[in-house]
């Protein structure tokens, strides 16, 4: 991905407009900005097209039925650790995968329904991923903000 | 944390907004068969209730300088959620977490040089009160990642207006 996308400054206020409400349409933020709806619109398509604006909502992980948030950190010993990485991506568990520096290989994130499918979880899925070292837990008790307004996007069908 | 009640609808409603939150509540109630003003109360419900927020993410691409930074932080357990606040206010930080293990906050942001990194862990978040030690890992590549799903925090602002 070497293509470059560059937000002027129309596209920032819109952005932003539309951070404060993903919900508002073309016409809402035209009247906030001082634009026509038509500007809104093509600007949102653009940087849509370009993949580098989603417009979304983002649910709760309780939405999801989500209770228990736990994050793994795990060495990794006698395999390349982008494999293991990607092995782990593919549970269901697993909400997010990261590749680290510094005393751990894979910074991960596994989301449960309840501590009893912990033991599924640790048994019969991350004890069939060869490669794995060492995990050392920490058990989620409280987020105080989570927000990620810039993320990798993905292309759309 | 309890599961909130949510039925087929709603999960329909979830799945459908966070492909795209701005199509409209009349497209929406044509595509589930229901009416517009069903859509409209179960998404202000799904709103007040806090379990989805609208937003607008920006995309950053896998081959910039941006990563995705944890600053893992031992603090002192009686003063943990005071010290957790007080990071979250920190420009710059995405997301603060409180758990229990090695290190019982951990901090994430997105930076574009090593140099902010060590200016937030070493200089900012170390320098609090009841810190003791921080360490920090750079996601060097994201192997699985999912924006739509999240910790939402804040109350939403609900227009009336649409």
């Amino acid at each position: 991905m070497t293509q470059t996308f560059t937000f002027d400054a129309t596209d920032l206020n819109i952005v932003e407009q539309l951070r404060r409400n993903g919900r508002a349409n073309n016409q809402q933020v035209a009247e906030r900005l001082g634009l026509t709806a038509t500007t809104v619109s093509t600007r949102i398509k653009r940087m849509e097209d370009a993949n580098q604006l989603r417009v979304v909502a983002v649910s709760d992980f309780t939405a999801h039925g989500f209770n228990v948030l736990q994050r793994f950190w795990v060495e990794v010993d006698g395999r390349p650790a982008s494999e293991v990485a990607h092995e782990l991506a593919d549970l269901p568990e697993v909400v997010a995968a990261h590749l680290v520096t510094g005393r751990y290989d894979i910074d991960m994130l596994v989301a449960l329904h309840d501590f009893d499918d912990l033991s599924e979880f640790l048994f019969e899925k991350l004890s069939t991923v060869r490669g794995i070292r060492s995990m050392t837990p920490a058990i989620v008790v409280d987020i105080i903000k989570y927000k990620f307004d810039v993320a990798p996007i993905e292309g759309r069908d | 944390m309890a599961t909130p009640n949510l039925d087929a609808l709603d999960h329909q409603l979830i799945d459908l907004l966070a492909r795209d939150a701005r199509v409209s509540n009349r497209k929406i109630a044509a595509e589930l068969g229901v009416t517009e003003g069903t859509v409209r109360g179960r998404i202000k419900r799904l709103q007040q209730d806090g379990l989805i927020a609208f937003t607008a993410i920006t995309g950053f691409e896998m081959g910039t300088r941006t990563r995705l930074a944890f600053i893992n932080i031992q603090a002192d357990v009686d003063r943990v959620r005071e010290v957790a606040r007080i990071i979250a206010e920190i420009p710059g930080i995405n997301a603060v977490l409180i758990a229990m293990g090695q290190f019982n906050i951990t901090a994430m942001c997105l930076i574009d040089e090593l140099d902010r990194l060590v200016e937030l862990a070493s200089d900012q978040i170390l320098a609090i009160d009841g810190v003791h030690h921080v360490e920090t890992s750079i996601a060097v590549k994201t192997v699985k990642y999912n924006a739509r799903m999240a910790k939402i925090t804040r109350p939403e602002v609900i227009d009336d207006d649409d």
